[in-house]
């Protein structure tokens, strides 16, 4: 039976390795017309696909690792070229997401009171033009792992414990406490992150029907806090172990699960509709997708250490 | 120490323990994790919403906490009969699953008190100094709860 692991994951980062530095020149471009022509609702799509891209960023690295353990071996690639590619690339994950976090806010923000702070806009704006210039710099790097007859920059042979990911490998891996005290707060983020979307989700179906949504709404940042917390200490476990992820059935449905999920979460904050008292069909779905969403990536997750072999 | 024995050996404690099933031992846990989820998940909101959070919401909007922290305190109460059943000789003579397990009853005490307030002041929007401590209370109580619980795949389990 074909499984989902069977998918080439170097071939799919050939592919979503362009949505971080595409993708951040969009939203950048957006913002910056935006901002040009004080057009408030252009910010609001700018900050939409930034943190669309933020979120696709996620995969984008993923795979990449993925493709790291599939072509270290092979001749003509020089190990020390990909170990840097990952490390900046692990960076501009960080800028990204960062950014990403940011224009988030400043959607929230926007969505109560009409229109988005502009030192927030401006700050999301920032932190995406850093996120590119560091994603363009890990695209770079990336390329010469393949094209090294284009002439691009040698990489710097140095000590391969050096490289950033290698560092935060051996803190998770060797340290007594990093690993435990990290699954901690990941469950301390899930229970938050569950608990606000299933709060929100249920006003959606009806239940606190006499409160408007604009209340409810108040708790998403505190569902943030949660996704915030869980993808730090997810990042770290996958940084720490990749190997036990990347061929695991259910780390990729979690994964996929997780851009649903997300994608919904972006839709309980900024889509209009959902403020109204009367909610139809296709929006009642979208809570059910979002839950059910949520359960498949909990589910996924503890059931790492059984379908596959990551504990 | 003889119950538990006995306890362990009971055909149910064995499948769960040993069978190779996705249905035993995974499923069990994975159900005991949502219901953690959900249970705490709940709770939380309720915390939030007394210590201030989505303040223009009356208390009365929160009755469905309490339905939905009953359902999945049943789901974590027979997952976690099972978990223990499973292995019942090294849970029950382990100090650090006695923690969990007062720290897990503490925190469901918590929610005795909460729950009369919130029936108590059904279209309240300001809350007293006391409600707010015991939302306090309520999340330190639970989020020690879960960092005790996952620890013992440190501390007994490893």
């Amino acid at each position: 039976m074909p499984s989902i692991t069977s998918f080439n994951l170097a071939h799919v980062h050939m592919l979503l390795n362009h949505v971080p530095t595409v993708g951040a020149v969009v939203a950048l471009g957006l913002l910056i017309v935006a901002f040009v022509r004080r057009d408030e609702s252009l910010k609001l799509v700018g900050l939409e696909v930034l943190f669309a891209i933020a979120l696709l960023t996620l995969p984008a690295y993923m795979t990449g690792v993925a493709a790291f353990q599939k072509v270290r071996n092979q001749p003509g690639v020089a190990d020390a070229a990909i170990r840097l590619h990952q490390d900046v690339a692990l960076y501009g994950f960080t800028w990204m997401e960062f950014a990403g976090f940011i224009g988030w806010v400043a959607l929230w923000q926007a969505r109560r009171r009409g229109r988005a702070a502009a030192g927030m806009v401006g700050a999301a704006t920032a932190l995406t033009a850093v996120a590119l210039v560091v994603m363009a710099q890990a695209a770079n790097l990336g390329g010469n792992i393949r094209h090294p007859e284009m002439g691009g920059a040698v990489a710097p042979a140095i000590d391969s414990a050096e490289y950033l990911a290698a560092k935060i490998s051996y803190v998770m891996v060797n340290s007594p406490w990093a690993w435990p005290a990290s699954e901690t707060v990941h469950f301390l983020g899930l229970s938050l992150s569950f608990g606000v979307l299933l709060a929100v989700n249920l006003r959606i179906l009806g239940v606190m029907k006499q409160v408007p949504f604009g209340d409810v709404h108040r708790l998403l940042p505190w569902g943030m806090l949660g996704f915030v917390a869980n993808l730090i200490t997810g990042m770290l476990f996958f940084v720490g172990q990749p190997g036990q992820y990347l061929d695991s059935a259910p780390f990729y449905w979690k994964v996929v699960f997780l851009m649903i999920a997300g994608a919904n979460f972006l839709y309980l904050t900024v889509f209009k509709k959902a403020w109204a008292a009367e909610l139809n069909l296709a929006d009642k779905s979208m809570a059910i997708v979002s839950l059910f969403s949520w359960l498949v990536v909990l589910y996924a997750g503890r059931m790492l250490p059984f379908i596959g072999h990551a504990f | 120490m003889g119950l538990l024995v006995w306890l362990e050996s009971l055909p149910l404690s064995v499948w769960v323990h040993e069978s190779p099933s996705i249905w035993a031992q995974p499923t069990v846990l994975t159900f005991h994790t949502m219901g953690m989820a959900v249970l705490v998940g709940a709770s939380w909101v309720l915390d939030l919403r007394l210590l201030g959070v989505s303040r223009k919401v009356p208390l009365s909007a929160f009755h469905w906490v309490f339905r939905t922290v009953a359902i999945s305190l049943i789901v974590n109460l027979v997952t976690g009969v099972l978990l223990f059943m499973a292995r019942a000789t090294l849970w029950g003579a382990a100090f650090p699953f006695l923690i969990k397990i007062l720290l897990v009853v503490a925190s469901a005490a918590t929610l005795l008190p909460i729950r009369s307030y919130v029936l108590r002041n059904p279209d309240q929007l300001e809350v007293s100094g006391q409600a707010r401590l015991l939302a306090i209370a309520s999340i330190l109580a639970w989020s020690l709860a879960i960092a005790s619980g996952r620890l013992l795949a440190y501390t007994v389990a490893g």
